[in-house]
């Protein structure tokens, strides 16, 4: 019952709750959309260039490729990461759990750039390295989330739960994981945030991402191009994560 | 001590069910002529021979048989093992330089390979899963610390690992590394003194002006998610603008390209967290507390200076490591806006393809980061545990 009057809810004022995001994405896509035509504007930034608008690729592409980096990283994350936690947490993993925990703890104070410049030697340049560094860092706060959100449930929900005679998956899938969904979303949340950032520097491992244009204008000392990559990533930066503010205020 | 017979530890026996193949099966070091050609690369048996590899297997299986009837007493053995194998590798590679890489020809270099890293993680692993299992006095720790460290040093200081890679590539950069490490030191340090400054009267501002709350945490964690490579491209433009109009700014080195965007994107991302903080640990000082300051004829400086900010202090300290850490690495991405520090020897290397260099980089970013980490939690823990005693 509750859980409808959450979607009822939604759907009515749907629209104006999440006119932060939107307003977000609509200047992304109006930017995406005029800025091939700002010749003027990025005449004005860059006079001495010779060429003021990014042209080795279309501005929809690099989105689109950046946001596929992102979401394939963040989808192995999610599924590894929350697994993890999941295995940790039962009573036939649990001799894992000091391990894991610290891990994800200690893996945080790590900075993203210098796991992705170690993951090259290791993995290689390219697109797929980069998403293997994505996914390795984005693990991090996934796990600790998890296992935060899985620890934190009052024993005794989980005695009532037992006592009503449902079984350990239908305990996970029905009880602890519902329970812990909001800090676990909070953890996915931070991954994400890091990974499209990250992803941005994964241009100078040869990925193809909103940080070409950002590259290629400092390599060539062209200011037009590496604003026209900044204002991309920032607009796709914050269209995302107001979504996911949004999303976890319904929760 | 009780040697009653524990359950057999699951964790070490999969790390070393790990460690094993990867010491046989993965290319442990490799031989390059120079910096460009690839190298050749070895493993175990190519190295010391059958008889050799089954010796060196020995300690692990070692290990394997402790860890299967797990006891205090077996367990420390483990430790012992772990500490004795920590200090054992950079000698092993020692070794390695001297019988493998031609002393004649200067450009020859060894390299670590797969196999040393990944056993290096695993032993670590065993040593976190260690320090939960077993009670190890700090002072137990900070001697095994102080082993493997001064072992790694006296290696280093020996010269026999001068062949390693790394080690050229440093040796070839020897003056830079020391600038850019003090660099990278002073951006980081610059950022996080500036922000705690800022921070700190943005958190006494909007305690006394609560309206401001919202709307300046809102601020700030619109700057705290704009992916950095952004904030830098975005800070660009304007400094540049700024720099060609007013000359004096572009004397003292304010320009698009340089410490200015850096060191102002660097404070930027700071402010939240540092702000945040600030707020929080000021805010949750009880109020019975303060009351009874108070009516101890306290002026509001006293309370504020003898009361609230000490009992602060730990968030407080949090905060500073939070935005420390961030620092350090995003200093590394300042690289590429030609701010200099460490950052400029990865994305040099990554330019050249020469992975030397990037770890050259890399690496102490790593280490600067941990020793952070480790220094503000035990300043953290230091001031909590003083607060409870007083």
């Amino acid at each position: 019952m509750k859980r409808q009057a959450g979607v009822m809810r939604i759907g009515v004022s749907s629209l104006w709750a999440w006119w932060v995001p939107l307003a977000w994405l609509v200047a992304l896509l109006a930017m995406i959309q005029i800025m091939p035509d700002g010749e003027d504007i990025f005449r004005q930034i860059a006079p001495d260039n010779r060429s003021v608008i990014y042209r080795r690729d279309d501005f929809l592409t690099l989105v689109a490729n950046h946001m596929a980096i992102v979401g394939v990283a963040s989808l192995v994350a999610i599924t590894a990461g929350v697994g993890a936690a999941v295995v940790v947490t039962r009573s036939w993993g649990r001799d894992f759990l000091p391990l894991v925990a610290q891990l994800a703890s200690m893996g945080q104070t790590f900075p993203p750039v210098a796991v992705l410049a170690l993951s090259v030697p290791m993995l290689g340049f390219g697109t797929e390295p980069t998403i293997m560094a994505l996914v390795l860092y984005g693990l991090l706060p996934i796990v600790r989330n998890t296992l935060v959100g899985l620890q934190g449930i009052d024993a005794d929900v989980l005695e009532a739960a037992r006592g009503m005679g449902m079984s350990a998956i239908q305990i996970l899938w029905q009880v602890e994981l519902p329970l812990a969904f909001k800090v676990i979303v909070a953890g996915i949340r931070t991954s994400v945030t890091i990974n499209i950032a990250t992803a941005a520097i994964g241009s100078t491992i040869g990925a193809k991402t909103l940080g070409d244009p950002i590259i290629a204008g400092i390599i060539n000392g062209n200011t037009a191009y590496i604003l026209q990559g900044a204002i991309l990533i920032a607009l796709l930066a914050l269209c995302v994560d107001s979504s996911f503010e949004r999303f976890s205020r319904l929760l | 001590m009780s040697d009653a017979k524990q359950p057999a530890n699951r964790v070490i026996i999969a790390m070393i069910l790990l460690a094993l193949p990867a010491l046989h099966g993965l290319a442990l070091t490799s031989v390059q002529p120079n910096r460009i050609v690839p190298g050749d690369a070895y493993r175990l048996m190519e190295i010391v021979g059958l008889g050799g590899a089954l010796l060196l297997s020995l300690p692990f299986v070692a290990v394997l048989w402790l860890a299967w009837r797990p006891s205090e007493k077996r367990m420390r053995v483990i430790f012992v093992i772990n500490i004795a194998l920590l200090m054992a590798l950079p000698w092993a590679l020692a070794l390695f330089c001297m019988s493998f890489v031609d002393a004649d020809q200067p450009y020859a270099r060894a390299g670590v390979g797969p196999g040393i890293w990944t056993l290096l993680f695993l032993l670590l692993l065993i040593l976190i899963e260690l320090r939960t299992r077993l009670q190890l006095s700090k002072g137990l720790q900070n001697m095994a610390a102080a082993l493997v460290v001064g072992s790694l040093s006296l290696a280093l200081i020996s010269g026999w690992l001068e062949p390693l890679a790394l080690a050229r590539e440093y040796a070839g950069r020897r003056e830079q590394f020391a600038a850019a490490v003090l660099y990278h030191l002073m951006l980081v340090g610059a950022a996080v003194a500036l922000s705690l400054v800022i921070g700190f009267l943005l958190a006494l501002l909007i305690r006394r002006l609560t309206r401001l709350q919202t709307p300046a945490f809102s601020v700030l964690s619109i700057i705290q998610t704009i992916p950095s490579l952004a904030l830098f491209g975005l800070l660009l433009a304007p400094l540049a603008w700024l720099a060609a109009r007013y000359p004096l700014l572009a004397d003292l080195g304010v320009k698009g390209i340089g410490w200015a965007p850096a060191l102002i994107a660097l404070v930027g991302y700071s402010l939240l967290p540092m702000t945040r903080n600030t707020f929080v640990a000021l805010e949750e000082v009880p109020p019975d507390v303060i009351e009874s300051a108070r009516g101890m004829g306290m002026s509001p400086w006293q309370v504020f200076s003898q009361v609230r900010l000490p009992l602060a202090l730990p968030v407080l300290l949090e905060g500073i490591r939070i935005t420390a850490i961030q620092a350090i690495g995003l200093a590394a991405v300042a690289a590429l806006i030609g701010a200099g520090g460490l950052g400029t020897f990865i994305f040099q290397g990554l330019g050249q393809a020469a992975m030397d260099l990037v770890v050259l980089g890399a690496l102490p970013i790593l280490i600067m980061a941990l020793i952070v980490d480790a220094g503000f939690s035990a300043l953290a823990a230091y001031f909590r545990r003083g607060v409870v005693h007083d």
